[in-house]
């Protein structure tokens, strides 16, 4: 009794630090979900903290980070994440009409929503799934080259994105062999943890090295300082009611997107949030109305759709079958020694274990950040804007990378590294996304092994 | 503004959606691995303290380059209208 009293609380310990640090990353701008979920996760696990204290962890961090990058949105037009970015428009009609913290408020209140909704309905549906789990993952290296042409074929250069598949597999088990080959990694140990954050961070590893480029620095636009201006307000009193900031249609509105949400754990969010965003509202014919039911609903749909990418594939199948499960929560499937995906957080946990993780992370995150969300907005994102600079987060996540690089396989690792950041933010840039490279890492081995 | 200030006014460059100014830039990326990777080669070799000493560099570096690099954003607030 007494272990289970400290495990929960460090679960809730967890679960604040996740909740404030990615409260701070969340607002600032143009942090991808994967690119700053994903290394700070794969360290957590490789460190080798309690299972059920990393999935609490992690529940509080997308909860805040889903919650506070539609901040910087609303007060100024910047998107806090990809996620955030189909909300701009719609943000920007309130700011027009001098209503940021509308915008706000309404949002926060649509990710509440969001949560309330996903976290029942995704236990359920993962325990609606689960019967067939086993035989899904009998099946998993058929499943993600599947995985990986679906998304393909859904990407606009799908063409190109299906001709990467096999090159890109090809270079993954190159650097694997070529390691074993040499001696740097022992025969039964395959890189994993480094080439994924490669991946992740490719577009920024491909645009630093090009800067070693004089001429393509010339020829980059120059640009002065950004401007950014707030309207003060004064504060809110009391305890905010999502319930009553959000109108009944809005309330209706974002739990019918977040339940669309949770079913489609699988698709693209950003993809989902535009679709079903705009199909929900387009018939409102009034710009404010429209616009606060679009920014309400689409936080939801967010919310939802991430904490169900998460959760079902977790709880259900144990391997990554979601673009947020196979990228932000990457981790929590694959970090070897730690997890593999035939011993992971699916098979450590138990169901009664996933209900408390998922409870305890969502009710401390939604509480904390949808609070201080509401309180203090303002105060926060002046507080990024002012002190935070750009070039501070990008040395964090190089750093990392350069660390679990070492770690996976010493200094050539490092290189090994760049070649596969360059060549994965190379077809990032020609509209091949994550989700089509993450799935091919996983295919890889069986895939080249079909070859000879 | 200083005029050292008005000079750098146009030599920033977008990466990953936000400004940067390239010099900053460099003395970042050098700081943060030199304390992550410092960090991580430094610690006895038990693991995971290697990792743990390697996150702690992590977040000095982080802290140091936001102390002595300033964002390439103006910031102020604009009364109700």
């Amino acid at each position: 009794m007494e272990m289970d009293l400290v495990l929960i609380l460090h679960m809730i310990i967890a679960s604040l630090a996740g909740t404030v640090l990615y409260t701070l990353i969340g607002i600032a701008p143009g942090t991808d979900e994967t690119a700053v979920l994903a290394p700070v996760t794969m360290v957590m696990v490789l460190t080798g903290f309690e299972p059920i204290v990393i999935l609490t962890f992690f529940i509080s961090a997308i909860i805040a980070k889903k919650l506070t990058d539609s901040i910087p949105v609303a007060i100024a037009g910047i998107p806090g994440g990809v996620m955030s970015a189909p909300m701009v428009e719609h943000a920007m009609v309130l700011k027009k009409h001098g209503m940021p913290e509308v915008s706000i408020r309404k949002m926060a209140s649509g990710s509440v929503i969001g949560t309330i909704v996903a976290v029942p309905l995704s236990l359920l549906l993962a325990n609606f799934i689960l019967p067939f789990g086993d035989t899904l993952s009998q099946y998993a290296n058929q499943v993600f080259l599947g995985g990986a042409v679906f998304l393909a074929l859904m990407t606009k250069s799908r063409w190109f994105a299906l001709l990467s598949i096999l090159p890109f597999a090809f270079l993954i088990q190159g650097l694997r062999n070529f390691y074993w080959e040499i001696g740097v990694v022992p025969e039964d140990t395959t890189v994993f943890t480094s080439f994924f954050l490669g991946i992740t961070l490719g577009p920024v590893i491909l645009k630093l090295v090009e800067l070693l480029n004089r001429k393509v620095r010339d020829r980059l636009p120059r640009y002065g300082i950004k401007e950014i201006i707030l309207t003060k307000r004064t504060p809110e009193k009391g305890f905010p009611n999502p319930f009553k900031i959000l109108t009944k249609k809005e309330v209706g509105t974002s739990s019918i997107a977040s339940f669309f949400g949770v079913l489609t754990f699988f698709m693209s969010p950003v993809g989902m949030t535009i679709f079903l965003g705009e199909t929900l509202t387009s018939r409102i014919k009034e710009p404010i109305k429209r616009a606060s039911r679009a920014v309400s609903s689409m936080d939801g749909l967010t919310n939802a759709a991430y904490i169900s990418g998460t959760l079902i594939p977790l709880i259900a199948i144990g391997l990554p079958l979601s673009p947020t499960a196979i990228g932000p929560g990457g981790a929590l499937f694959n970090a070897p020694p730690v997890f593999t995906p035939e011993n992971n957080i699916h098979h450590m946990l138990s169901m009664g274990d996933f209900v408390l993780a998922t409870i305890i992370g969502s009710v401390v995150a939604i509480s904390i950040t949808f609070y201080i969300t509401i309180k203090y907005a303002q105060q926060i994102c002046a507080f990024v804007f002012r002190y935070i600079p750009h070039e501070a987060m990008l040395g964090l996540f190089i750093g990392l990378v350069l660390m679990l690089s070492y770690m996976d396989a010493g200094i050539l690792n490092i290189f090994g590294v760049i070649l596969v950041g360059l060549v994965a933010g190379f077809l990032h840039r020609k509209g091949v996304n994550y989700g089509v490279q993450f799935m091919t890492l996983y295919a890889a081995p069986w895939l080249v092994s079909l070859f000879f | 503004m200083s005029i050292k200030d008005q000079n750098k006014d146009v030599e920033n460059i977008e990466v990953w959606e936000d400004l940067v100014h390239i010099r900053d830039l460099v003395i970042c990326l050098v700081i943060c691995s030199l304390t992550t990777l410092g960090g991580y080669l430094i610690a006895p070799n038990e693991p995971p303290t290697p990792l743990i000493v390697g996150l702690i560099g992590a977040v000095v570096g982080f802290i140091l380059c936001s102390i002595i690099i300033k964002p390439k954003r103006t910031f102020r607030y604009e009364e109700e209208k």
